[in-house]
C-alpha cells in the first residue's frame, strides 16, 4: 500500500446547527485529506468544532455544505451516508467509552457482537476473533470477561478500540481518546495506536492537547471557532507555529514540551 | 509556629472501610508525607491508588463514606486529627483547611447564583465589609473578570474553567493555611489547565497558602510543586524534592516517568507500566508493586510492604533493591 493512496477527502465542509433560537456555525469550510496509513491530528480548544467534524467524517453528521468523499465516492447522498458499502472502513472511538459500551455486556461479548455484525461469522469464530483483538489491545481473557464498570478507564477505552477494529477499518477516528484516562493508561493507548499505524491503519486523532498530537501524528490541523487556522507537518507547526492561537496551545502542554513556549509567552 | 512543627504530617496512615461481618477492607496502608507551611506538594499515582481517600482523611470526611483512619498518624500543626471530635473538625474543615473536591466541576450548587455560593462560603467566616464586596474580592483573587456579570450567573452558564475558579474562590474564603485541590483540571482543556496551574502558583505566592495538588500527571506536578509524593496501591512508594525526583529511584516512578509523552520523541518508545495495580482486597504480602516490577526478587514477595528508606524530608523510596536500580 503506497502512502500516497488517498482514502478520504473533506472539501469545504461546513456544519451549522440551527435550533430556532440560535444558530451555531460549528464547522466552517474545512478541507483535509486522509491518506492510507497516515496519522493526522485535529487540535483545538473545547467548542472549536473538532467532534462535529469527526462525526461528519464518520458519516454520523450530515454537513450543511461541502463534500466528503471516501475512495472517490460521495459519503453523503441526501441524509444517508456510506451507501456504497464502505461504512466499515471508517470507525470511530469516543472520549467516554462508558457512553459507547453496553454496561451489561462484558468486553468479550461486546467485541464478539461487533465481529458478528461486521463479518457474519458464527458465534465461536466471532469469540475467537474478539479475544484476538482484545489481546492485541492488551486485554487478557480474565479482563475480557469483566463488565465495563469493573474495568479501569484505560481498559474500557481499549475495549472500545478493539470493538472498532472488528470492522477491519482503514481509518480510525479517535475523538479525545486519552482525555478521560490517567497518564500511564494514556501512554499504553498511544503505544497501541503506533502499532496500528505500523499495520497500515490511518488514524485521525482529535485532541485539545497538542502534546498528544505531536507524539502520534505527522500532519496537524489547528482548529479554532470552526476554522482550520493553521495546518501542516506536525513537527513544523510544533517548532515554528505561525498563529497566536497555536502558540497558546503549545504553551499549554503540560511538562517539558510546553515549558519553553510558556516562558516565551510570558515575556 | 515553631519551625520544626509541620503544617501537616502523615505517617503510615491506613484507611479502611467496614464491610459485612465486621470485616475491614483496607484501602490505604502506608500513606507517608508531610507538608511545610507555604509549600506546594504534588501527589501522583494511577487512579485507585488512594489519593482521594488520603484527602478525605485530612479533612475528616471519611466517616461519611463509612471509612476511617485505622492506623498511623495524621498531624495538623502537631494536632492528632484522629483524636478530635466533630465540633473541632468544624473549626478546621473548610476553614483552616480548604478543599476543592475531585468532582468540583459538578460541585457548585446548580440552583444558587455565584454571588449566593460565595456568600454562603463567606458566612462561615468573619470578615469586614459588605458581603458583596467580600465576594467580589474573592472573584478578583481567582482572576475572574467581568465580576459583576459573573456574580449574577448560575454555574451552568459558566465554562468548566470558570466553575473551577469559583470553587477555588469558595475554598479560599476563610484564608486557609492549607488548600487541597483534588485533580482540579481533570476533564478540562490543557489551555484551561495551564491557567489553573498559574492561578494555584499565584495563590501560593501571594497568600502563602500551602497547597496539595493531586494529579495523575507527573509532568503537571513536576513543574509547579516543590515536593512530589508518588502513591501506588495505597502506599507512598517515593517522595522527594521535585528537583531530586527528576532522577526517580522507585521502579514504579521510573516507569511512570518513562511513560511521559512530554519527554518522549514523537513516535518513539513509550515505556508503559505492565499490568494493572492490584485491586483493594487483593493485596499480596510483600511489595504491592512486585507483580509489575522488572527488578523484583524473591524477598519482595514476603513480609510487609517495604518501608521508605532514608531520612524524612529527604528523597525517600520504598523499595528493597534501590541499589540495583539504574544498573539493569
Ligand atoms: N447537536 C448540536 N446542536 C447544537 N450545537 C451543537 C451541537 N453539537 C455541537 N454544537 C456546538 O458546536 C460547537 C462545536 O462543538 P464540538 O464539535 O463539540 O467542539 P469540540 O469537539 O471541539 O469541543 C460548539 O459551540 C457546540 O456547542
Ligand atoms: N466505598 C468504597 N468501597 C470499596 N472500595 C472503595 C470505596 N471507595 C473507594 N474505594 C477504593 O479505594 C481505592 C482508593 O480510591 P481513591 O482514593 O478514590 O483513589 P484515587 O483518588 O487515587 O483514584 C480504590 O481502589 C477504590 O476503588
Ligand atoms: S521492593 Fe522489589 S518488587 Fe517492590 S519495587 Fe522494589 S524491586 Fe520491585
Ligand atoms: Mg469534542
Ligand atoms: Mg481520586
Amino acid at each position: 500500500m503506497s502512502k500516497r493512496d488517498i482514502l478520504m477527502e473533506v472539501e469545504n465542509v461546513s456544519v451549522t446547527f440551527d435550533s430556532g433560537s440560535s444558530v451555531v456555525e460549528a464547522v466552517k469550510k474545512c478541507s483535509l485529506t486522509v491518506h492510507a496509513g497516515e496519522p493526522i491530528g485535529i487540535v483545538g480548544e473545547s467548542g472549536s468544532g473538532k467532534s462535529t467534524l469527526a462525526r461528519v467524517m464518520a458519516g454520523l453528521q450530515t454537513p450543511s455544505a461541502g463534500e466528503i468523499r471516501f475512495r472517490g465516492d460521495n459519503v453523503f447522498k441526501g441524509n444517508k451516508s456510506f451507501q456504497s458499502g464502505n461504512r466499515n472502513e471508517v470507525q470511530m472511538v469516543f472520549q467516554d467509552p462508558y457512553g459507547s459500551l453496553n454496561p451489561q455486556l462484558n468486553g468479550l461479548s461486546a467485541v464478539a457482537e461487533a465481529v458478528r455484525i461486521h463479518t457474519k461469522v458464527g458465534k465461536d469464530e466471532a469469540e475467537h476473533k474478539a479475544l484476538e483483538l482484545l489481546d492485541r489491545m492488551g486485554i487478557g481473557k480474565l479482563d475480557a470477561l469483566k463488565q465495563p464498570r469493573q474495568l479501569s478507564g484505560g481498559q474500557r477505552q481499549r475495549v472500545s478500540v478493539a470493538r472498532a477494529l472488528s470492522a477491519n477499518p482503514t481509518v480510525l477516528l479517535a475523538d479525545e481518546p486519552t482525555s478521560a484516562i490517567d497518564q500511564s493508561a494514556q501512554a499504553q493507548l498511544l503505544k497501541l495506536f503506533l502499532g496500528l499505524l505500523n499495520d497500515g491503519l490511518a488514524i485521525v486523532l482529535v485532541s485539545h492537547d497538542l502534546g498528544v498530537i505531536r507524539y502520534l501524528t505527522k500532519r496537524v490541523y489547528v482548529m479554532k471557532d470552526g476554522v482550520f487556522v493553521e495546518s501542516g507537518d506536525t513537527e513544523t507547526v510544533f517548532n515554528d507555529p505561525q498563529e497566536e492561537y497555536t502558540k497558546m496551545l503549545l504553551a499549554s502542554i503540560p511538562g517539558e514540551l510546553g515549558k519553553a513556549a510558556r516562558a516565551k509567552l510570558k515575556r | 509556629m515553631t519551625s520544626d512543627v509541620k503544617l501537616l504530617d502523615l505517617s503510615n496512615v491506613a484507611i479502611g472501610i467496614e464491610r459485612r461481618k465486621r470485616e475491614t477492607l483496607v484501602l490505604v496502608r502506608e500513606a507517608n508525607f508531610d507538608v511545610n507551611y507555604g509549600e506546594m506538594v504534588g501527589i501522583v499515582g494511577e487512579s485507585g491508588s488512594g489519593k482521594t481517600m488520603v484527602c478525605r482523611a485530612i479533612i475528616g470526611t471519611l466517616e461519611r463514606r463509612g471509612a476511617s483512619v485505622i492506623g498511623g498518624e495524621v498531624l495538623f500543626e502537631g494536632l492528632d486529627l484522629r483524636t478530635i471530635n466533630e465540633a473541632k473538625w468544624k473549626t478546621l474543615r473548610g476553614k483552616v483547611i480548604g478543599y476543592v473536591p475531585q468532582s468540583a466541576l459538578a460541585g457548585p450548587n446548580p440552583v444558587l447564583t455565584i454571588e449566593k455560593q460565595l456568600a454562603e462560603a463567606l458566612s462561615q467566616v468573619e470578615g469586614t465589609g459588605s458581603m458583596k464586596n467580600r465576594s467580589k474580592e474573592l472573584l478578583d483573587l481567582v482572576k475572574i473578570r467581568r465580576v459583576d456579570t459573573v456574580m449574577k450567573q448560575y454555574p451552568y452558564q459558566l465554562s468548566g474553567g470558570m466553575r473551577q475558579r469559583v470553587m477555588i474562590a469558595c475554598a479560599l474564603a476563610s484564608k486557609p493555611k492549607l488548600l487541597i485541590a483534588d485533580e482540579p483540571t481533570t476533564g478540562l482543556d490543557v489551555t484551561v489547565q495551564s491557567q489553573i496551574m498559574e492561578l494555584l502558583r499565584e495563590i501560593r505566592r501571594d497568600l502563602g497558602t500551602a497547597i496539595i495538588l493531586i494529579s495523575h500527571d507527573l509532568a503537571l506536578v513536576d513543574e509547579v510543586c516543590d515536593k512530589i509524593v508518588v502513591m501506588h496501591a495505597g502506599a507512598t512508594v517515593e517522595i522527594g524534592p521535585t528537583a531530586s525526583m527528576a532522577k526517580p529511584r522507585h521502579p514504579y516512578t521510573i516507569a511512570l516517568n518513562s511513560s511521559r509523552i512530554d519527554v518522549a520523541k514523537p513516535g518513539g518508545e513509550l515505556l508503559t507500566i505492565k499490568g494493572n495495580p492490584p485491586s483493594v482486597g487483593q493485596w499480596n504480602p510483600g511489595c504491592r508493586f512486585a507483580e509489575r516490577c522488572d527488578y523484583k526478587e524473591q524477598d519482595c514477595l514476603v513480609g510487609d510492604h517495604p518501608a521508605l528508606s532514608g531520612k524524612k524530608g529527604e528523597h525517600q523510596s520504598a523499595c528493597l533493591h534501590t541499589d540495583k536500580i539504574g544498573k539493569i
